[in-house]
């Protein structure tokens, strides 16, 4: 590397670190936590005995998981317009991916739930619990316990994906590293830069799931 | 009479495994079902409380009668109603493990019962104390022998103060050497008056509690009555074969 392109990396690490501080973390956070309630319920629908939901659930699992990401940014992006439903870059694609982490994730929380033994199921019900009671009390929170390992792997791969929002002019680490390429013609080096920060907060992630994986294996089986 | 079933069939798809079962039961006396396996005294005892639901006949719990029939739905009112009057003792323990021991025993009283904490907190610290746990309140399930499990379990179901007390083979999933604490457990909400059914394969037991014996074969009663008769003297030849079979293994 030669001074200016020295130079060009040093000038740029902030306002890109700020650009995923500030844009690509409060996306990918946002949509996790709406995906995440999506996932429970879509799971809930699926395990329901009540056919309309069973379905609604299993359609949008299907469409979701069936076509690419990047297809459905762009269609709630540029698509939806055409008939008159204009949003800003982010709700677009907050709502692209709180889709994405309520379809994949629900199968998550749905196989965590079903992996919680019978015999808890009939031992809420024998002390006179209803289902209800009975999911809330006894099977959801062995279900949580269950889900966390996938789930904090969803989340790191959801800050990656973020990247896509790119695509449809949201602001975030990626896009600005667009932009400072479009200027030095540095691709490169920027893209390089880039991948360095994302992989700054994965690892961050990656330190976090392994702690809260550790407590939660000791507190299941010791 | 606190228990009374009468004609109780139950089939799993094609497989009919309760066949015409009648019981009574007086409130304060010991039921202890036996049977070789697969005989139907599960699926009998879970029918009891509605685990199972059962294909045809009635059964009447204290003054609450159920009436079966096929294509009849009971509500799941009746159905928790019924269940908060009858305390389930599993084979597996079944307790909850990310709750601790005291917590497992206060959920029924304060979630369904909705009785006041305090007060459900006492009752459960005397439960434990005399299933001989009352140290042991903050432990978790996983930190517990089987036999200890299976001692919270049977305080979990008394803490609803059910009308029944309803064991599937309490002990058998026990290390030997833990059995006898469970068994002496019963054995005292017995001398209690407590009106329990126990499914079990421990004969002497069974002769030792109970004050009723049925014997069941092929979704069948095939003997019933006083313990003495049914396990030291049986009429038919098909409960001579079974007990034969039983005391032959206890050798
Ligand atoms: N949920 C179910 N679905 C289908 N078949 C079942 C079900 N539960 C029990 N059965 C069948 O019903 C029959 C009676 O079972 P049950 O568990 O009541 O016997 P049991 O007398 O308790 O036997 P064991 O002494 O082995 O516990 C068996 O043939 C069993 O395979
Ligand atoms: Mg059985």
């Amino acid at each position: 590397m030669n001074d200016r392109q020295i130079q060009i990396v040093l000038d740029s690490f902030w306002p890109l670190f700020e650009a995923a501080l500030k844009y690509t973390l409060p996306l990918a956070i946002s949509s996790f936590a709406i995906g995440l309630l999506l996932a429970v319920l879509t799971a809930l629908a699926q395990i329901s005995g009540v056919r309309i939901l069973k379905f609604i659930a299993r359609v949008y699992v299907w469409i979701i998981r069936g076509t690419p990401l990047l297809v459905q940014l762009f269609i709630i992006f540029y698509g939806l317009p055409t008939i008159g439903i204009i949003l800003p870059a982010f709700v677009a694609a907050l709502i692209g991916f709180s889709l994405s982490v309520g379809a994949y994730g629900s199968e998550i929380v749905r196989s965590a739930i079903q992996s919680v033994p019978k015999g808890q199921w009939e031992a809420a019900y024998s002390i006179g619990m209803t289902r209800g009671q009975a999911l809330r009390r006894v099977i959801l929170p062995q279900a949580a316990r269950v889900s966390v390992p996938p789930l904090a792997n969803s989340f790191i791969g959801l800050v990656k994906d973020t990247s896509l929002a790119s695509s449809i002019t949201y602001i975030e680490l990626f896009y600005k590293s667009q932009q400072v390429v479009a200027r030095t013609y540095e691709a490169l080096i920027l893209y390089a830069e880039a991948a360095v920060i994302y992989l700054i907060f994965t690892s961050v992630l990656f330190v976090l799931q392994s702690y809260l994986e550790k407590r939660l294996g000791r507190s299941l089986s010791s | 009479m606190m228990l009374e079933i009468r004609n109780l069939h139950k089939a799993f798809g094609s497989l009919e495994v309760l066949k015409g079962i009648d019981v009574n039961l007086e409130k304060g006396k010991v039921l202890a079902i036996i049977g070789p396996s697969g005989s139907g005294k599960t699926t009998l005892l879970r029918c009891i409380n509605l685990l199972e639901m059962p294909d045809q006949g009635t059964m009447k719990l204290s003054d609450r009668e159920l009436d079966f029939q096929p294509g009849r739905k009971i509500s799941s009112r009746e159905v928790t109603e019924l269940r908060k009057h009858t305390g389930m003792v599993f084979q597996s323990y079944n307790l909850f493990p990310h709750k601790n021991v005291m917590d497992n025993i206060m959920e029924g009283p304060v979630v369904v019962q909705k009785k006041d904490k305090a007060q459900a907190f006492k009752t459960a610290q005397a439960l434990l104390e005399k299933v001989g746990l009352g140290d042991r309140g903050s432990y978790y399930p996983h930190q517990l022998s089987g036999g200890q499990q299976q001692r919270v379990g049977i305080a979990r179901a008394m803490a609803m103060e059910p009308d029944v007390l309803l064991f599937d083979e309490p002990t058998s999933a026990l290390d030997p050497e833990l059995v006898g604490e469970v068994l002496r457990v019963i054995k005292q909400l017995a001398l209690e008056g407590r009106t329990m059914v126990i499914v079990t394969h421990e004969m002497k037991f069974a002769a030792d509690v109970a004050d009723h014996v049925i014997l069941m074969d092929g979704g069948h009663i095939i003997e019933q009555g006083p313990p003495d008769q049914v396990i030291n003297h049986p009429q038919s030849a098909r409960a001579q074969q079974f007990m034969n079979r039983i005391s032959g293994e206890d050798i």
